[in-house]
C-alpha cells in the first residue's frame, strides 16, 4: 500500500523531533529537512529470526541509574524475586554517570530545620512543587548516601562497579542493552513489559507482578549534554497504557559553547572524571533557562554573547524578592551534579566561555533541549510512595513527575539523591504490592502484536512523504514510516517515536499554560497567573486515543486529597 | 570522526557496553572494537574512562547545529 519510492531518514526525523519542541528552531528543521528527505531502506537483519525469551520475575525495574539501583536493591531487600533490565549498562547510560552531587539534608550542619528547607524550597519553586516529595529528599539522602557509601560509590569516579555491588550481593538479576518498549497491561493492572536485544535477535517478554520505571526522563537528542541516550521511553510507554504523565511544559536550560557543541566532556570541564562527593543545603531560585529565553524572546535558536534587560519585555521569569537579595555568589565551575548549575547564566558582554579543553567560544542555549527540570516531568505520582495510576506500575527518579522542586531547580545534588531516595521508596512499595497479587497472564494476541509492533522499523521497505499540526503530521504519517536495518537503529526508531509523542505532549502542555512561570515562558502569556494557573498540567490519553490535558492544583494529590509535607 | 583512533585493542567488548549511545561493535573478522555509529557518540568520555588499556582517543568536533526548546 506504500509506493513512494524512497522513505523518511531516521535521522531526519531526529532533527524534525528536536526542533519541533524547538520552536524556535523549526528554521533548523526545515533547512535540514529538505538537504536530504528520504532514504531506502535495506534491512541487514531478517525479521523471522528473531526468537523470543518469556521472563518471570515479582519486580521488574526499568532503567539501570540512580532510582533503578535503590529500586532493586530495596524490592529484593523487602522479599521480591527482582529484574533490572535496562538499554545500557548498570550505572553507565541516563544521567546517573555523569551527576557528581548528591544531595544530603544533614539538621545538624543546614542552615534550616526541615521545615524550613521544605517552605524555602515552596517559595523558590513558586508552589510548584509536591511538598510531600521535597521534604522526602531530605529526610531519606543520609540514609541512601550512607549505603552508596559502603559500596564504594564516592571513591569511584565510575560508578558501575560500586553499583554492581549490592546487586551481586544480592544475586538480583541483570539484562543490560536490552530496549522495553512496551509495558503490558491485563485486566486493568500491570501484567510486565516487552522489548528487544541490542546484540543479538531476540524479543523479551517481561512477565511481573509490579513493575518500577527508572527509565529518566528525556530531550531530543541535543549536543551538547549528556542525554542523548534519554528519549522519555519511560512515559510514553505509561502513556500509552493510559498512566497520566505530568510536568511537560516546563524547560531545562542547560548550555554548552559555540565551539565544538556537541562536545559534553569539555562543556562540563572534565568532571565527569571527578568522584562524586555530598552536597549540603543551599536553596536557589537559578532557572538556567536565561539563553533559551533569549533566544526565543529575539528569535534565533543560538543568540550568542546577547543579553536581554528585563525591561525589553513585560513579565518574563519572575523572580522572589527573597532570591534575588539572596542569590549566592557565581561560582566558576558549579556544576556539581546533572542540574542547571548556580552559575548557569547568559554570557557578560564580550565573555568567552570557559569550556574544558578542546571548548571555546561563547556560551550557546539548547544543550538540553526536550528536557525538563528534573523531577518535574513523568508519571503523575497519586501518593507520596511513587504509585502511578496504573495499580502495580511505580515510578522513580526522573522518570517521576514528582516536582520534587517544581518548575524549577533549586538545590544541587537534589536530583540524585531524589533518585536514590524515590527509587528505595518505589523498591519497596513495589515489592509489597507483588506480595498481594498474582501474576496476570499475557495473552497470546497481546505478545503477537507486541512483535510486530517492534519489528515493524525492521520490514518496511518504503516509506514516505511532508508547530502542533506538524508534531500531529510527525505522529499519523511519519512514526508508521520509521525504518532500521539493524538493531541499533531499531532501538534509535523506538527512540524516535517516544521523542514525537512526547514532542506532541511538550507543545500541547506548553500552549495549554496560559501564563509564564519559571522555567515555562510564553510571549502571549508573559506574566504569571496565579487565578487560573497554581495548577500542574497532566496529560492522559482520552477514550477516543487523543491527547488530553487536565488541571491539578498545586498542594493536592490527583484524588483531591491534600498533599501533607 | 569523534572517536579519533583506538589503538591496542583488547577486544575485551568493555566500550560496547557502556557507551550510552551504543556507537560500539567489535569488529566480526578481528574482534577489535570499531565505531560503527560514530554520528550517534554525545562526547562523554565513557568509553574511554572505562577502557582498561585506555585504547580511545577522542577529539572534540562535531559539526552540527544546536536547537533550542522552550515551551
Amino acid at each position: 500500500m506504500e509506493d513512494s519510492r524512497f522513505k523518511i531518514s531516521r535521522r531526519q526525523f531526529l532533527t524534525i523531533a528536536g526542533a519541533t519542541a524547538g520552536i524556535a528552531a523549526m528554521g533548523y528543521a526545515f533547512r535540514w529537512f529538505s538537504r536530504e528527505p528520504f532514504i531506502e531502506n535495506e534491512s541487514d537483519i531478517d525479521e523471522d529470526k528473531f526468537t523470543e525469551e518469556f521472563v518471570t520475575t515479582d519486580v521488574l525495574v526499568i532503567g539501570g541509574g540512580m532510582a533503578g539501583l535503590f529500586a532493586a536493591v530495596k524490592a529484593h531487600d523487602a522479599g521480591a524475586k527482582v529484574l533490572i533490565v535496562s538499554k545500557g549498562r548498570l550505572g553507565c547510560s541516563g544521567q546517573t554517570p555523569f551527576a557528581k552531587g548528591f544531595f544530603v539534608f544533614d539538621e545538624k550542619t543546614s542552615p534550616y530545620t526541615l521545615d524550613e528547607y521544605v517552605d524555602a524550597v515552596t517559595r523558590s519553586a513558586l508552589g510548584s512543587n509536591n511538598r510531600a516529595y521535597t521534604r522526602q529528599v531530605a529526610m531519606y539522602s543520609k540514609d541512601r548516601a550512607e549505603e552508596l557509601k559502603k559500596w564504594g560509590f564516592f571513591d569511584s569516579s565510575l560508578c558501575h562497579k560500586p553499583f554492581l555491588r549490592p546487586i551481586k550481593e544480592r544475586g538480583i538479576e541483570v539484562k543490560e542493552r536490552v530496549m522495553v518498549t512496551h509495558l503490558i497491561k491485563e485486566n486493568g493492572v500491570i501484567a510486565g513489559a516487552a522489548g528487544f536485544s541490542l546484540d543479538e535477535e531476540k524479543i523479551y517478554f517481561f512477565n511481573a507482578k509490579s513493575v518500577i520505571l527508572c527509565t529518566g526522563a528525556g530531550g531530543f537528542k541535543p549536543y551538547g549534554f549528556p542525554i542523548r541516550d534519554l528519549t522519555h521511553d519511560g512515559s510514553v510507554m505509561a502513556y500509552e497504557i493510559g498512566a497520566r504523565i505530568t510536568g511537560k511544559e516546563w524547560n531545562d536550560g542547560h548550555t554548552t559553547q559555540a565551539q565544538n557543541p556537541a562536545d559534553c566532556y569539555s562543556s562540563w570541564h572534565g568532571i565527569f572524571e571527578n568522584k562524586p562527593s555530598i552536597t549540603g543545603v543551599e536553596v536557589h531560585h537559578d532557572l538556567g533557562v536565561e539563553l533559551n529565553y533569549i533566544a526565543y524572546v529575539k528569535g534565533g535558536p543560538v543568540s550568542m554573547g546577547e543579553q536581554l534587560s528585563q525591561s525589553d519585555i513585560s513579565g518574563g521569569p519572575y523572580v522572589p524578592e527573597e532570591f534575588r537579595r539572596t542569590a549566592p555568589e557565581r561560582r566558576e565551575v558549579s556544576m556539581g551534579e546533572s542540574g542547571p548549575p548556580s552559575d548557569m547564566r547568559p554570557p557578560q558582554d564580550g565573555e568567552l566561555g570557559r569550556g574544558g579543553p578542546g571548548m571555546m567560544g561563547e556560551i550557546v542555549g539548547g544543550a538540553s533541549a526536550g528536557l525538563a527540570i528534573h523531577k518535574s516531568e513523568g508519571l503523575v505520582p497519586i501518593n507520596d510512595r511513587c504509585a502511578t495510576d496504573i495499580p502495580g506500575l511505580y515510578a522513580a527518579g526522573d522518570a517521576l513527575g514528582s516536582h520534587q522542586s517544581g518548575g524549577i531547580y533549586t538545590q544541587i545534588g537534589s536530583s540524585l539523591a531524589g533518585s536514590a531516595v524515590q527509587g528505595a521508596i518505589a523498591g519497596e512499595e513495589a515489592a509489597n504490592y507483588a506480595k498481594q497479587v498474582e501474576v496476570q497472564n499475557i495473552s497470546d494476541s497481546t505478545m503477537s502484536s507486541i512483535r510486530k509492533e517492534i519489528l515493524a522499523p525492521l520490514s518496511r521497505d518504503s516509506g514516505y512523504s511532508a508547530a502542533l499540526t506538524y508534531v500531529e503530521e510527525l505522529r499519523d504519517h511519519h512514526v508508521p514510516m520509521l525504518v532500521a536495518r539493524d538493531l541499533h537503529e531499531l532501538r534509535l526508531a523506538h527512540e524516535t517515536k517516544n521523542m514525537i509523542i512526547n514532542a506532541e505532549m511538550k507543545l500541547r502542555a506548553s500552549l495549554f499554560r496560559e501564563e509564564s512561570r519559571l522555567s515555562h515562558f510564553r510571549l502571549d502569556f508573559p506574566d504569571m497567573d496565579d487565578e487560573n494557573w497554581r495548577v500542574w498540567v497532566n496529560i492522559y490519553k482520552g477514550s477516543d486515543g487523543e491527547m488530553k490535558l487536565e488541571k491539578q492544583p498545586f498542594g493536592y494529590w490527583p484524588n483531591g486529597e491534600p498533599i501533607e509535607g | 570522526m569523534v572517536v579519533e583512533q583506538i589503538n591496542g585493542c583488547i577486544g575485551c567488548g568493555t566500550c560496547v557496553k557502556v557507551c550510552p549511545t551504543d556507537v560500539f561493535r567489535l569488529d566480526s573478522k578481528s574482534g577489535k572494537a570499531i565505531v560503527k555509529y560514530p554520528e550517534d557518540c554525545q562526547i562523554c568520555h565513557l568509553c574511554r574512562l572505562y577502557c582498561p588499556v585506555d585504547a580511545i582517543t577522542i577529539t572534540p568536533e562535531k559539526s552540527l547545529p544546536v536547537i533550542v526548546s522552550w515551551g
